[in-house]
C-alpha cells in the first residue's frame, strides 16, 4: 500500500511537471492573450496618431514634392516628441515577439524558410540603425514583405507595417517613416 | 546580350536587315500614314497607330537621375513625335534614394519634361525603393492610394503594391477583378511574378498569390520590374508576362540563358516599351536606349 502511494506522488508529480512546461511552451496553440495584448497597444497608438495627425492638414491627393516632405517632417517629429519616452518592447513586448517569433518559424520551414532569408538578407537596408522611436532612413530599402507571412501575421491597421531589416522585425509607420518598435531574432 | 543562341546570330542579322527593307514599304501601304511620318524622322514604329486606339508607355526601376536614364528620357520623347502616346505605366522603384523636392526633379520631372509638357499622364506603382508617401505625388496620378484600378478605352489596368500584398489589398483585388467587364484586364506591379533574372527572378511568394487570381478571372497582360532589362515571358496559363525594369540602369548579362520562360529578352542596355491597344488586340514594341527596336508583336486577347 505505501509502495503504491509512492507511485501515485511520482505519477502527480509527472502530470504537474508536463502541465506546467505545456503551459510555458505553448504546446496548447497561439498564443492569444499576448495578440490580444499586442493589439491593445497598436491601438493605442493608433489612437495618440489620430490625434496627433489630427493638427495638420491633410494632404492634397496630387501634391507638390515639398508638401509630401513638410507633412512627413512636421508628422514625425510630432510622433518622436509625443512618444520620447518609447522603449523597445512597449508594443512588441516579450510575450508577443514569442509568437511571431511562433509565428514565423511555424510558417517557414523548409525552402520557404530559405527562401525568406534569401529575401531579407538581399535587401539594402542593412544599415540602418534600428532603435525604437527613431526615424527609418528614407534612402534605405522598404524590403517586399512576403504576402504569405502578411496572412500570417498579426493585422496591422493602414498607417502601420511590418518590415524586415536583417533579422529584426520592425513596426513601422507608414507615412511618418518612424520604427515605433522592433523585435530581434524573428528569421527562423 | 540579345538572348539568341550565337549560331542564329547571322540569321538574326539577315531577318532584321530584311525587316528594315521590306517593312517600311508596308507600312507605307497602310492608308493612315503613319509610316510617312516615322520615316520623315527616322524612327520606326511597327504599332498600327489607328486613330482612337489607347497609346502608352512602360518602363521601371528608372528614378536614378543618371544620364543613362536622361538619355533613354530623349528616346521616349522622340518616339512620343510619331506614336502620340498619352499615358505611361510605371512598374515601380520610381525614385531611387531620397526624394525630395530636388530628387524629384532630378530624377523624374526634367527626365520626362517633354512628355509632361505635352500632357502625357504617369501612373505608377510602388516599388522596394519607393516611399509609400510617393502615393499623393502629383505626377504619379496615384490619388494617395497605394493600389488602385484605371479604365481607358475599355481596358481595365490594375496597380498592384506588390511590396506588400496583404490581405486588404488581395481582397480588393479580387472583388474589382472579379466585376470587372472591361474587353482587357491588366495588371502593373514592381516584383515580377515570372522573370528568369540571376539577381531576382521569379517571386515564388508573388506569384503563388496572385497568379491563380489573374487565371480565374482573365486578367490578359502583366507589366511588371525589379529585374533590371526586359523580358517577354512564354505565356504561363494563358498570360502574358512581361518584365520592363530597364528605365534607369541596366543589370547586364542578368538574365539566364537558356531559361524556358524567355520568349525573347534584351539586358544589353536600357529600353522602354511602347503599347497600343485596337479592340481585340495588343501590340507592343519594346525600344533601346539607341532607338533600336528589339522586340516587337502582337496578343490577341483571350475570348471570355
Amino acid at each position: 500500500m505505501k509502495r503504491i502511494s509512492k507511485y501515485w506522488a511520482l505519477a502527480f508529480c509527472m502530470a504537474l511537471f508536463t502541465l506546467s512546461a505545456v503551459g510555458q511552451k505553448g504546446f496548447s496553440g497561439p498564443d492569444r492573450a499576448a495578440l490580444a495584448d499586442f493589439q491593445k497597444r497598436i491601438a493605442a497608438y493608433s489612437k495618440l496618431r489620430a490625434r496627433i495627425a489630427g493638427g495638420f492638414q491633410k494632404l492634397p491627393l496630387k501634391a507638390t514634392p515639398e508638401q509630401i516632405e513638410a507633412h512627413k517632417s512636421a508628422l514625425q517629429k510630432a510622433l518622436m516628441a509625443s512618444r520620447r519616452n518609447a522603449r523597445r518592447g512597449d508594443i512588441l513586448t516579450p510575450r508577443a515577439a514569442a509568437e511571431i517569433q511562433r509565428i514565423i518559424s511555424t510558417g517557414y520551414v523548409g525552402e520557404d524558410r530559405k527562401r525568406l532569408r534569401e529575401t531579407v538578407f538581399e535587401a539594402e537596408n542593412k544599415t540602418v540603425q534600428v532603435r525604437a522611436n527613431a526615424a527609418y532612413p528614407e534612402a534605405s530599402e522598404l524590403l517586399e514583405m512576403p504576402p504569405s507571412l502578411l496572412l500570417a501575421l498579426p493585422k496591422l491597421p493602414k498607417e502601420l507595417r511590418w518590415r524586415f531589416v536583417v533579422d529584426r522585425l520592425l513596426l513601422i509607420d507608414s507615412d511618418a517613416l518612424l520604427i515605433i518598435d522592433y523585435m530581434t531574432k524573428a528569421l527562423p | 546580350m540579345m538572348k539568341r543562341k550565337t549560331n542564329s546570330l547571322f540569321a538574326w542579322i539577315i531577318a532584321v536587315a530584311l525587316f528594315g527593307t521590306f517593312s517600311a514599304d508596308a507600312l507605307s501601304a497602310q492608308s493612315d500614314g503613319s509610316a510617312v511620318a516615322s520615316a520623315a524622322s527616322g524612327l520606326r514604329v511597327t504599332l498600327p497607330k489607328k486613330d482612337g486606339s489607347l497609346k502608352m508607355l512602360v518602363f521601371g526601376d528608372s528614378g536614378r537621375g543618371s544620364k543613362e536614364q536622361y538619355e533613354l528620357g530623349k528616346v521616349m520623347a522622340d518616339y512620343h513625335q510619331v506614336f502620340p502616346y498619352d499615358t505611361a505605366l510605371l512598374t515601380g522603384d520610381n525614385i531611387y534614394g531620397t526624394d525630395t523636392a530636388a530628387d524629384m526633379k532630378l530624377k523624374f520631372e526634367d527626365v520626362y519634361r517633354p512628355l509632361l509638357d505635352s500632357g502625357v499622364k504617369f501612373y505608377a506603382s510602388l516599388g522596394n525603393h519607393d516611399a509609400p508617401t510617393q502615393r499623393f505625388y502629383q505626377h504619379f496620378n496615384m490619388n494617395g492610394k497605394e493600389y488602385y484600378r484605371l479604365e481607358k478605352n475599355n481596358v481595365a489596368f490594375y496597380a498592384l503594391n506588390s511590396t506588400y500584398l496583404d490581405k486588404t489589398q488581395l481582397d480588393w483585388m479580387v472583388s474589382e477583378i472579379a466585376k470587372d467587364t472591361n474587353r482587357w484586364k491588366i495588371a502593373f506591379f514592381h516584383h515580377p511574378p515570372f522573370s528568369s533574372g540571376g539577381r531576382h527572378g521569379s517571386d515564388k511568394d508573388v506569384k503563388a498569390m496572385i497568379h491563380p487570381v489573374f487565371v480565374k478571372h482573365g486578367v490578359d497582360v502583366v507589366f511588371t520590374g525589379h529585374d533590371h532589362f526586359y523580358e517577354r515571358v512564354k505565356p504561363q496559363d494563358g498570360i502574358h508576362y512581361f518584365v520592363a525594369g530597364a528605365g534607369g540602369k541596366i543589370r547586364k548579362g542578368d538574365l539566364k540563358d537558356r531559361s524556358p520562360l524567355t520568349a525573347t529578352g534584351f539586358d544589353a542596355d536600357l529600353s522602354f516599351m511602347l503599347i497600343e491597344f485596337t479592340e481585340d488586340e495588343m501590340h507592343f514594341q519594346v525600344i533601346s536606349r539607341s532607338g533600336a527596336t528589339v522586340d516587337s508583336g502582337m496578343i490577341r486577347r483571350k475570348p471570355n
